[in-house]
């Protein structure tokens, strides 16, 4: 934004987040505390077979149950578009000839309490007729693999896709003639690769897996939907509740005025609430029944709706004898499992993400995206980056290895300086991107110790964020001068709400507690595309200033008619306007005077889309910047973290404490990634699809030291230079661990989590089949 | 959502197993048999409720028998002062089940009865020699721990039976010590050593890592080599690690265990 | 003879309001007090006993709501989260959560809390490791975890500075 700062008084501060005191005392609204009046309870019927042909779907026996009302099955969608899908619209709100994988929606019990419907559940029986499955990505690819889709849908309307998706070539494997199990394809290609690996002084090459993992927001999926008089109203745990209304409004042909989405407070996102989940399920059910439905899953059910795709990626890269790099090539494969969600974006973002903010002079990226006989995959907090950036660092580390160059050397000789292009045609880098990687190894060596057992490591990353730039944001300033904030975007946890108020207050010259924020009703609140890809302060931000603006505008025309002045000569002041005689006037006094009869209401609207700050791609750079320290017991193979440091170079922190939170957050999830978190399939079914045996981090893992610094450098497109933070630190967590682990025990591991049994392994030199 | 299940509460020993069949069953703190039924592993009709059973609750000092009710739950037995005083192993290891909610519910008696394989409590009772006493309608058994543990969720327990209490014998001198290896909800390894010093006995029990406990006894723990230890467990291969790394970090602990020994005891 | 029975009243207090209702042995303790009383502070994740989201208070003891029965609880004194202030000021926990940003989401804090309360009545001069060591079975997915240590840490000293509480 400007040069010179103004002061500002309310952001930048660490206020108290205004959602955390309804939060504490149990009066906040999740999505699984809303109730309808009349309102019905579903179960869903669920396929016990990970690929089948449907024979016979036998529902007499459960509609006979006390107090079942409807059994729904695939045959109901007739009337209606039968499938969802924001990309490619693939998936079957319930599963119609066949079954794709263990535990999709084959039928749903609607009953008139949660007992009789799960209950009758039980009663449904489904006669199968089981089919050759494909329960990995290379299962899947190998000739003559079985199909878990035998039809290709067209992709949606929404071109916004390709052009999120960056400078990658698609190939669209739905519009091939031949069907496959190849979801989604993209390319990335500059410059000359095969000449420069020619040239190279060392070739390292090495490969990643990346684990399949679960979210595990504690909420877990939930819908209430009202359908009647040709209307919808659905209340969900949806992070983004306009593009819920969308697939919602195609599915019954409704338009999208008639539909409305509501989202309260979410027990939790990461992205792995992004899109529609199970909205349809539940206003299918009010469909069939024109009664409210209520439709809640278990955590098990939650993990077989939306997982997170795991990658393999081999990575070859190029250095001259400095270290420089001169050519990198990737190949990515992720297993997206039955449905794509949003599996083509992250593939992309993938490949946009892998080789590192470094200066690339020659590059070859090739992403494939798999059907599998598997649970859905689809975003996850960073969005491709931790699964090519695990990939990406851990090459770089062997290289510096195999260079005998100090790994933060080869890093700072090629991170891409600011202004410089890291993708072309996108936004040249907008952080100081060496600086911060100083502040991480000094703070890491600071404290690190010489003994056996004992290794750091550290990341970087950079990612193209922020999603596509469409956000409004409304204000209403009230007769007594308090102003109502309206956005689209969705309280998932992040600290919106309270950020919201801070912009608007300060804006406005208003104190904090004069503001209301509204949120992610999508027939109240204005359009907002998402709430992800670290979004909300810099686009959403933007949005409300020009709101605010707006609103200011307009309250200085109509104090100027009131008082008889031309508008030219009223201005700004704290909380209301300057009249050219000196005296002012709150925002409140304006709206009565104007008015009249102490009522009134003034709107200021704010549009943002791809013009101005905004026009180039990214609208900003998240950086990732992590260092981690370890302790292994070299007899068990267990890894204790010493150290965690992050740097959040977030251009401007609106509320620091909230930035802190996030990073810590972020990169709490990268270390269960790292160390704990796998979802494991043995046939058709996941071993571990709960709790107890999906192992997140728990308070005893905390690290003895956590060093979570800011870099402010005001260098970002949003409000007072900021930029979006809350992925950044989990993406590079993944490769700066595999790098402590590697220099503790001796070895470079290959794939992710570093469970006890691997250390050992890979300290003992013993092969995982051995 | 639970299924469907009737309730009895009886108030004496007599009545309760008067209730029970194999349709039937002792219910007292939940913590594994609501789970199971839950999971749909486990549907029986009705629950009898024990946990109005006054008998069934508390700890007694008896002729050198330290006696726990069935009921008695995890935290009553880590609190307890004949406890703490007398095997404070016992103590140790009760106040490391779980978390602090499965410990104000879980009962010792239900624990045993269910044969966890990753009891943390089977493994300690069973280096003490403790035993249950069994009762039901035809009369009353003692059985030790040891052998009432036969496998996986698999205890010798009839269904007609009531496990009433767990029956401990003092030891004389002597120490104790529990060292668990756990990186996931439930450990991988529990290795109990109880060295008796008046007796001239020493037992190494080593639990979690198999179906049932394993039992290596001799005289001093100078005599333990860990690695046939490690020989000796039969271990079950899941997320924790495969049965290589098992007896590896079986071998491990039973070292450290010795070791912590060693420094309970300044000799 | 017992009787077998398939519906049974139930008397308890309920953050210090006694209640009478009848339900069904397999009625759960988080859905009677969700469903029944309209109490959603009391949130269920896991349903497992391993994340602690529902943990309440039955006789100042910390149980997992979601796997105990509401029949259990009959003639208990049971609190949950709405019972932790005095409805005029918040507990010295709620404060120090909100202080420290000990929440996020927001979802696992009301089990945090009930636990924390439960601590606090049990070991008031519990130190950190004390405090992690009872914490440690229950999930936070947010935080990372370090603002709720420093938040109860920071409550339990101000409530011994004010021993009422």
């Amino acid at each position: 934004m400007s040069d010179v700062p103004r002061p500002l008084k309310i952001a930048g501060q660490s206020v108290r987040r205004r959602d955390l005191v309804e939060k504490v005392t149990g009066a906040a609204e999740y999505c699984v505390d809303v109730t309808m009046p009349g309102m019905l309870h579903a179960k869903v019927v669920r396929s016990d077979r990970a690929h089948a042909r449907i024979l016979e779907i036998n529902t007499g026996e459960a509609l006979a149950h006390r107090g079942v009302v409807a059994v729904v099955t695939a045959a109901d969608l007739k009337p209606l578009f039968p499938r969802f899908g924001h990309i490619i619209a693939d998936h079957w709100i319930l599963a119609s000839g066949k079954v794709r994988y263990y535990g999709e929606p084959v039928a749903l019990v609607v009953a008139e309490s949660l007992a009789d419907a799960t209950d009758a559940a039980e009663l449904v029986r489904v006669d199968y007729d089981d089919l050759p499955a494909v329960l990995d990505a290379e299962e899947a690819l190998a000739a003559g693999a079985a199909l878990v889709h035998e039809e290709s849908y067209p992709a949606t309307a929404d071109d916004s896709f390709k052009i999120l998706a960056g400078g990658v070539h698609e190939t669209d494997a739905s519009v091939e003639d031949r069907p496959t199990n190849l979801a989604h394809e993209v390319t990335l290609e500059w410059g000359d690769v095969d000449q420069a690996f020619a040239d190279a002084a060392v070739v390292v090459e090495s490969q990643a897996g990346y684990p399949m993992l679960y979210a595990y927001a504690m909420e877990p999926y939930n819908a209430v939907a009202s359908y009647g008089d040709g209307e919808l109203r659905v209340v969900s745990t949806a992070q983004h509740p306009y593009m819920v209304r969308e697939d919602l409004a195609r599915v019954f042909g409704l338009p999208l005025a008639k539909v409305r989405v509501i989202a309260p407070y979410l027990g939790g996102g990461y992205g792995s609430k992004s899109y529609t989940k199970v909205e349809p399920l539940a206003a299918l059910g009010s469909w069939v029944t024109r009664r409210p439905v209520k439709l809640v899953l278990d955590i098990e059910e939650s993990i077989y709706t939306t997982r997170v795709d795991s990658a393999q990626v081999q990575v070859r890269s190029a250095f001259a004898a400095d270290g420089t790099i001169l050519a990198r090539a990737f190949d990515i494969v992720m297993d997206s499992g039955a449905y794509a969600d949003n599996s083509p974006l992250v593939l992309a973002k993938c490949v946009n993400r892998c080789f590192g903010p470094y200066r690339v002079p020659n590059l070859r990226v090739r992403g494939r995206s798999v059907y599998t006989n598997t649970a859905p995959a689809s975003s996850y907090r960073g969005f491709g980056a931790p699964q090519g950036n695990l990939a990406g660092e851990t090459n770089l580390d062997r290289a510096a290895e195999q260079l005998g160059i100090d790994p933060a050397d080869i890093r700072r000789r090629n991170l891409v300086a600011k202004g410089e292009s890291l993708l072309p045609g996108k936004r040249g880098m907008d952080a100081e991107l060496v600086a911060d990687l100083d502040m991480v190894v000094a703070s890491l060596e600071r404290d690190r110790r010489d003994e056996p057992g004992y290794g750091i490591g550290f990341g970087c990353a950079a990612s193209d964020a922020g999603a596509f730039p469409v956000s409004t944001a409304q204000v209403r300033i009230q007769t007594d001068g308090s102003v109502t904030v309206l956005s689209g975007s969705t309280e998932m946890g992040q600290g919106s709400r309270s950020l919201l108020a801070q912009v608007a207050a300060e804006e406005l010259g208003v104190d904090l507690d004069q503001v209301a924020v509204v949120q992610s009703d999508t027939a109240i609140t204005p359009y907002e595309r998402t709430t992800g890809a670290s979004r909300t302060t810099t686009l959403v931000g933007l949005a409300l200033q020009r709101a605010c603006a707006d609103a200011r505008a307009k309250i200085r025309q109509m104090a100027a008619e009131v008082a008889g002045v031309s508008p030219e000569s009223v201005a700004d002041a704290p909380g209301g306007v300057e009249l050219p005689d000196g005296s002012t006037a709150g925002f409140g006094d304006v709206v009565q005077r104007w008015f009249g009869g102490s009522a009134g209401e003034v709107t200021g609207i704010g549009l943002l889309r791809r013009e101005g700050p905004t026009q180039e791609m990214p609208p900003f750079w998240e950086i990732g910047m992590v260092g981690v320290g370890v302790d292994v017991d070299l007899e068990t193979g267990h890894v204790v973290v010493d150290q965690l440091v992050t740097v959040a170079d977030v251009g401007f922190a609106v509320n620091p404490k909230a930035v802190e939170g996030q990073d810590l957050g972020a990169a709490t999830q990268g270390l269960g990634a790292a160390l704990y978190e796998e979802l494991v399939y043995d046939g058709p079914q996941l071993v571990n699809a709960n709790v107890v045996d999906y192992r997140v981090p728990r308070m005893g893992d905390l690290p003895r030291k956590i060093d979570l610094m800011l870099a402010e450098r005001r260098d970002g497109v949003g409000p007072y230079g900021a930029k979006g933070a809350g992925e950044g630190t989990l993406n590079p967590i993944g490769g700066a661990v595999a790098a402590a682990v590697a220099r503790a025990v001796g070895r470079w591991p290959t794939r992710l989590p570093l469970t006890p049994e691997r250390v050992w392994r890979l300290a003992n030199g013993i092969e995982e089949d051995d | 959502m639970l299924p469907r299940f009737d309730l009895l509460r009886p108030t004496t020993v007599a009545e309760a197993v008067g209730c029970l069949s194999e349709e039937s069953v002792p219910y007292c703190g939940g913590t594994e048999l609501l789970l199971a039924m839950r999971a749909g592993l486990y549907r029986p009709s009705a629950l009898v409720d024990i946990k109005r059973v006054p008998e069934l609750r508390g700890i007694r000092l008896r002729d050198g028998v330290l006696s726990i009710g069935a009921a008695t739950s995890h935290r009553v037995v880590a609190l307890d002062a004949l406890v703490r005083g007398q095997l404070p192993m016992l103590a140790t290891v009760e106040q490391g089940v779980g978390n602090a909610r499965v410990r104000a519910q879980g009962s010792v008696g239900g624990n045993l009865c269910f044969a966890e394989p990753k009891s943390d409590l089977a493994t300690a009772l069973v280096a003490y020699e403790a035993s249950v006493s069994l009762t039901s309608a035809g009369g009353t058994r003692e059985v030790l721990v040891s052998e009432l543990i036969q496998g996986a969720y698999f205890a010798d327990k009839e269904p007609d039976e009531l496990l009433v209490s767990i029956e401990i014998p003092l030891p004389g001198d002597h120490d104790a010590v529990y060292l668990k290896y756990q990186t996931m909800e439930r450990p991988t390894v529990g290795v109990a050593v109880m060295n008796d010093r008046s007796g001239r006995r020493c037992r190494v029990v080593v639990g979690a890592v198999g179906e049932v406990p394993v039992v290596w006894e001799g005289t001093d723990p100078s005599e333990v080599v860990p690695d046939e230890i490690a020989e000796l467990v039969d271990p079950v291969v899941d997320l924790t690690g495969s049965a290589r790394y098992k007896r590896h970090v079986t071998a491990v602990y039973v070292r450290r265990a010795l070791r912590a020994l060693e420094g309970s005891h300044p000799s | 003879m017992i009787e077998a029975v398939s519906f049974l009243p139930i008397t308890l207090t309920v953050n210090g309001v006694e209640v009478t209702r009848v339900v069904e042995p397999r009625t759960l303790l988080a859905d009677f007090v969700r469903d029944d009383l309209g109490l959603t502070g009391t949130k269920v994740s896991c349903r497992l006993q391993v994340c602690g989201a529902c943990t309440v208070l039955v006789d100042d003891l910390p149980v997992s709501a979601c796997t105990y029965l509401a029949v259990d609880a009959d003639g208990a004194d049971v609190r949950t989260v709405e019972g932790l202030s005095d409805g005029e000021n918040l507990h010295p926990l709620q404060e120090a959560f909100v202080e420290k940003f000990a929440l996020q989401c927001g979802f696992c804090t009301p089990g945090f809390l009930m636990m924390s309360k439960a601590l606090a009545t049990e070991n008031p001069t519990a130190d950190r490791a004390e405090i992690i060591e009872h914490l440690e079975g229950n999930i936070c997915r947010c935080t990372g975890y370090r603002p709720i240590v420093e938040a109860v840490e920071c409550a339990l000293a101000r409530m011994r500075k004010v021993p009422s509480e």
